[in-house]
């Protein structure tokens, strides 16, 4: 009574047909309730304020492992110049080493980097920034050139001024957020005064020498990488300080 | 006069040996200058040789970008020799240039210039404090948790430093092995052996600074667990190895019991009753004799070329189940291959008369009664049995045999449909006990005038429609044109033997069964009524 053999043609083709769309229709449900769980899970909700903090904590943290790292083949660079060019350290004069970037105020202290403003210091990471992005091209230009370094060096070299431009993206992006969400005010300049900056001191840093120019940006990176530190424990001190 | 000259010349012997002796004092050394946590930093020097009068000295600084002389703000703070430079005067990613001038009556000397070039390359943090190790021994598996605080001083809150650990542990006295934690206070070491010593210390940096130094080390010892429970162990090696024994002593000892048990031997042919020796050494008539005189045959009844047997047709279980009369009998039905048989109704029950009972006379004549249309029909025919003993009884059926079987050849295959048998009808002449006597055709003549018969010349017929395994026939519905089936065409009837009371309830319900599917017919108007 139940073989299916004995059914008519004309009662399985829509019976078999009507079971693959409401099979196709279950899947589609499943599939979209879970998207839409998904997507519900992945969107946070302009009210939800801890997860706008979670994602700048986490922008915070993106560059703040960038800077360090353009900071640790900076000084692999300097180490290795001073290894190679400059054997005797007694040659290094205090006169001579004066960085293109020293005309920017700097907080030199953890007490007077807290003290400043938030908005001033953002501008001073940006500033530093903005100041050694032509310097690294042309340093690696000039390395690449004239072969001075070996290839680790070259390369080095090459590394440290793409880092040194996509750190400054990076913090641009942080900027901005911070900005979106309030944090700081809108009076952070986005590239309007570090070129400003840049044209009025433009060519100073053609004339350094290489050694200056690396103990400068060793130097300079440090600094950037403390002050984005003291920046994101000001502002979302609740992650990882 | 001459005293006096005397004591002047002393006096000046004495001067110019004092003179001589004293001098301005020695060249200092600055050893060297640390910052602990990146927001102070102490300088300490090494004085030269004081020339034999009280020196001081003084530490002079300048800082990158400004020709200002400064002098150290404190000496004190840190000891004797030292300079420690508070958080005001501190500035990191400024140059320092240091130097060190001893002063005493005569002169002073200054030491060479000590540059710093940055203070992030003198930070040293402290050791970390409070570095305690403690065994844990969770479910036998031991490992060590190591707990610390950072070094003294050091600001973790604001992000300012960022401090990274180091742990050393040493077994022994093998090879240390250094860890990395991740977490700010807490460490554990799992691979630690039970029973080893361990020496633990720790060292921590700032920044990637240079490392501290290492903390005071802690020496721990595992307990080893496994001496603990070794008379556990023991107790349980013994207790398990006295039923082992003790197994084997029995094993050894009952062994052939035990290889029976295991194997059992296969037994060698043996019929029953007879000498096996006989078989072996006997002459040709002993084994005959023993062999053959062993059985039990039965013996051998009288074939006819077509067995048949009475069948009880009934649409009644409860006909079935409570006849006591059919319920003696011992019918079966042995339909030879090849031999469809097509058995009319009989009733065989007198007091449930709805069949019209046909008793074969010895004229082979079947003489149909007249029987009263019930609800429950039945039709009974009695069908001889092959087992012997049935045979008086088998007579004395009031159901005595039909009148009118329909034997349909089978010609070859046995699969062969329906419409292409050959359908044979003959007259049961007798029925003899467990025979049934047959009417050849040209005797047919002769049977067709039974009375009670003429007006039914088409006679209803029943097709079997298929016989159930050896126990059942199902006959048909009448469904054709035939206006004397017409009336008759709710009838159905169940055929079943006696013997198969039980498989009784086939697919047919009472009553329900019959379909004509075109098989030979069963006439079943004048033997029965159905319902």
């Amino acid at each position: 009574m139940f073989q299916l053999k004995s059914w008519p043609q004309f009662v399985l083709l829509p019976l078999a047909a009507g079971v693959c769309a409401v099979w196709v229709g279950m899947v589609c449900l499943v599939f979209c309730s879970r998207l839409s769980g998904m997507k519900a899970a992945s969107i946070c909700g302009n009210a939800q304020a801890e997860c706008h903090f979670l994602s700048l904590a986490n922008l915070f943290d993106r560059v703040i492992q960038h800077s360090a790292r353009m900071h640790g083949i900076s000084n692999d660079l300097h180490s290795e110049f001073e290894l190679y060019f400059l054997p005797s350290k007694n040659q290094v004069s205090r006169v001579g080493r004066n960085c293109h970037t020293s005309n920017i105020l700097t907080p030199n202290g953890k007490e007077n980097a807290q003290r400043i403003e938030r908005e001033e210091l953002t501008e001073v990471i940006m500033k530093l920034l903005a100041a050694w992005r032509d310097p690294l091209w042309h340093f690696h230009q000039s390395v690449a050139r004239n072969h001075r370094f070996n290839g680790y060096g070259s390369n080095k070299s090459l590394e440290m001024s793409d880092m040194a431009h996509e750190l400054r993206k990076g913090v641009q992006k942080v900027v901005e957020k911070m900005q979106t969400l309030g944090v700081i005010s809108n009076s952070v300049g986005g590239l309007a005064s570090p070129e400003a900056l840049l044209a009025a001191d433009g060519s100073g840093w053609r004339f350094m020498k290489d050694s200056d120019l690396l103990y400068c940006f060793r130097r300079d990176s440090n600094k950037i990488q403390n002050y984005l530190k003291i920046l994101k424990c000001r502002i979302v001190p609740e992650h990882g300080c | 006069m001459k005293r006096r000259l005397g004591l002047a010349v002393l006096l000046m012997l004495s001067a110019a040996l004092r003179c001589r002796s004293a001098s301005p004092p020695g060249k200092p050394v600055l050893i060297g200058c640390r910052s602990p946590e990146k927001e102070t930093f102490t300088c300490w020097w090494e004085p030269g040789f004081n020339g034999g009068l009280p020196t001081r000295h003084r530490l002079f600084y300048e800082k990158e970008g400004s020709e200002e002389v400064h002098e150290c703000p404190d000496y004190w703070s840190a000891g004797k020799n030292s300079c420690f430079f508070g958080k005001e005067q501190t500035s990191i990613w400024v140059e320092y240039s240091l130097t060190v001038v001893a002063f005493n009556a005569l002169g002073n000397t200054s030491s060479d210039l000590f540059k710093i070039d940055d203070v992030m390359k003198i930070v040293k943090p402290y050791t970390p404090e409070n570095v305690t190790v403690l065994v844990n021994d969770t479910a036998n598996t031991p490992y060590l948790c190591v707990s610390w605080n950072h070094p003294p001083k050091v600001d973790t809150k604001s992000g300012w430093t960022t401090i990274k650990y180091e742990l050393r542990v040493q077994k022994e006295d093998n090879k240390p092995e250094i860890f990395h934690p991740n977490k700010k206070n807490s460490f554990k070491v799992y691979n630690v052996d039970p029973g080893a010593t361990y020496t633990v210390d720790m060292r921590c940096q700032l920044d990637q600074s240079s490392w501290s130094e290492w903390s005071t080390a802690s020496v721990v010892k595992i307990p080893n667990y496994f001496q603990n429970e070794k008379p556990f162990w023991i107790l349980v090696s013994i207790f398990s190895v006295i039923p082992l024994l003790a197994t084997i002593c029995i094993v050894v000892l009952k062994r052939k019991f035990v290889k029976q048990w295991l194997l059992p031997p296969v037994p060698g042919p043996k019929i029953r009753g007879v000498d096996v020796q006989l078989l072996k050494s006997g002459r040709a008539e002993d084994v005959i004799n023993a062999l053959i005189g062993n059985q039990n045959f039965p013996p051998a009844a009288a074939w006819m070329d077509q067995t048949e047997e009475y069948l009880l047709v009934s649409d009644s279980n409860d006909w079935l189940l409570t006849d006591p009369y059919i319920s003696q009998k011992k019918k079966s039905l042995v339909i030879p291959a090849g031999v469809q048989l097509e058995i009319q109704c009989r009733t065989s029950a007198p007091a449930q008369s709805d069949c019209e009972n046909a008793e074969v006379g010895k004229d082979g004549k079947v003489e149909p009664d007249h029987l009263a249309q019930t609800k429950e029909s039945v039709l009974n025919v009695a069908a001889p049995s092959v087992s012997s003993g049935s045979k008086e009884a088998a007579s004395g059926n009031a159901a005595g045999p039909t009148g009118y079987v329909g034997i349909q050849q089978h010609k070859g295959t046995q699969g062969a449909g329906p419409n292409a048998a050959q359908w044979d009808y003959s007259w049961v002449k007798e029925v003899n006990g467990e025979t049934i006597f047959i009417l050849k055709n040209e005797d047919a003549a002769a049977g067709w005038t039974v009375p009670g018969w003429e007006e039914n010349t088409a006679a209803d017929y029943s097709r079997v429609k298929e016989v159930n395994g050896d126990d059942v026939v199902l006959l048909q519905k009448h469904d054709s044109a035939d206006s004397s089936c017409k009336k008759k065409e709710d009838r159905s009837a169940e055929w079943t033997n006696q013997k198969a009371k039980s498989r009784h309830g086939s697919d047919c319900g009472k009553g329900a069964c019959l379909q004509i599917a075109g098989n030979g017919y069963v006439d079943s108007v004048p033997r029965f009524y159905v319902e």
